[in-house]
């Protein structure tokens, strides 16, 4: 038996837990004064705001590449299917011509491999034509990708600046209207939006070709 | 006449570049060249001969829509049908690309058949096919 041991850890831990919870309200306090100090509120709503659109995103991409692996292996288990049958058409009019070349082209064996391979060489080009488009998942889910980092790099940049001008180190008693420097910029939305993750109950979206069609038609074009 | 007409592909994404040229190629126009935005597409416009542009709009340096505008000002360039094919789903986007001379407006994700089909009809309107 170790005497080293809290001899009575359930004594010990309420008055952890008080610490700690009086710690974090601390923290919590300061955090709320150094963002109202700094002007900073409109931001943080404004990132509340965003991260459920960033949560949105990326169930975005996982639907794309869930749904871009599913179509991959699909067409691969098609594409394999008329290559198997092929193979093993190739190997019993092999056989067949070996026996008796005269007969094999007389009873239409040949020629009915030969439309065999025709249309499973049709088949199987339209899996490899739709296992190309699959990819398209990769630019979609790019774009989206691109605005997360983005959200994540400003939220990143600008607690950062927070953590600094914070800092104990500092001078705490830095005026409150001189504390919101050039870099707390709040970054517009990009003038384009890429690809539209939600786009149901949005009236000022296309929700496919055939509303990009009847727009442009309604324009004269 | 159609089949020999040379084709630029212009996305920051090379997987769509060569999606695109695949199947420029598969619906029988197999002379397609690649740009990876505005800026280098533009060179390539003024450095060499292209029938149709097959053009992204999110792009960066320079976007599809200036890359568009671009071409509307150049002289020599003005007559080449511009077909946008993006991810942009807002309506206004779509009615900024026509405003500014866009041949054709694709919204991704899309079919060969789409594809094809833009492509096509455009190419029948300039009297190319």
């Amino acid at each position: 038996m170790s005497t080293g041991a809290p001899s009575n850890p359930a004594v010990a831990t309420p008055d952890l837990s008080q610490d700690v919870h009086q710690r974090i309200g601390m923290l919590t306090r300061q955090l709320h004064d150094s963002l109202q100090g700094l002007g900073l509120t409109e931001q943080v709503k404004s990132w509340a705001g965003e991260i459920p659109d960033a949560k949105s995103r990326l169930s975005y991409i996982a639907r794309l590449t869930g749904e871009a692996a599913e179509k991959v292996l699909n067409n691969v288990d098609q594409a394999k299917a008329h290559h198997d049958h092929i193979a093993a058409e190739t190997r019993r009019i092999g056989a067949l011509i070996v026996k008796d070349p005269v007969a094999a082209v007389a009873k239409g064996h040949v020629m009915n491999f030969i439309h065999d391979v025709e249309d499973a060489t049709k088949h199987i080009d339209k899996n490899l034509t739709n296992i190309m488009m699959a990819q398209d998942f990769h630019d979609l889910t790019g774009q989206v990708i691109s605005k997360v980092v983005n959200l994540t790099a400003s939220i990143e940049s600008q607690l950062l600046q927070l953590l600094i001008i914070t800092a104990p180190s500092e001078p705490v008693n830095k005026p409150a209207d001189s504390a919101k420097p050039a870099t707390f910029v709040v970054h517009d939305h990009p003038v384009l939006q890429g690809p539209v993750v939600n786009p149901e109950g949005n009236p000022d979206v296309v929700k496919g070709q055939s509303e990009v069609d009847d727009l442009l038609a309604s324009l004269g074009f | 006449m159609a089949n020999d007409l040379k084709f630029l592909v212009v996305d920051d994404f090379s997987t769509m570049r060569r999606i695109v040229r695949n199947l420029l190629k598969e619906i029988g126009y197999a002379e397609a060249d690649e740009a990876e935005d505005g800026v280098v597409a533009l060179h390539k416009l003024r450095n060499s001969t292209f029938h149709f542009v097959v053009s992204d709009i999110n792009m960066p340096n320079m976007n599809g829509f200036q890359l568009l505008n671009e071409i509307k000002k150049d002289e020599k360039l003005k007559h080449l049908p511009v077909l946008m094919v993006t991810a942009e789903a807002r309506k206004e986007d779509i009615v900024m690309a026509a405003q500014q001379g866009a041949a054709g407006y694709i919204v991704k994700p899309f079919t060969k058949a789409t594809l094809e089909d833009k492509v096509n009809l455009i190419l029948t309107k300039l009297g190319l096919k």
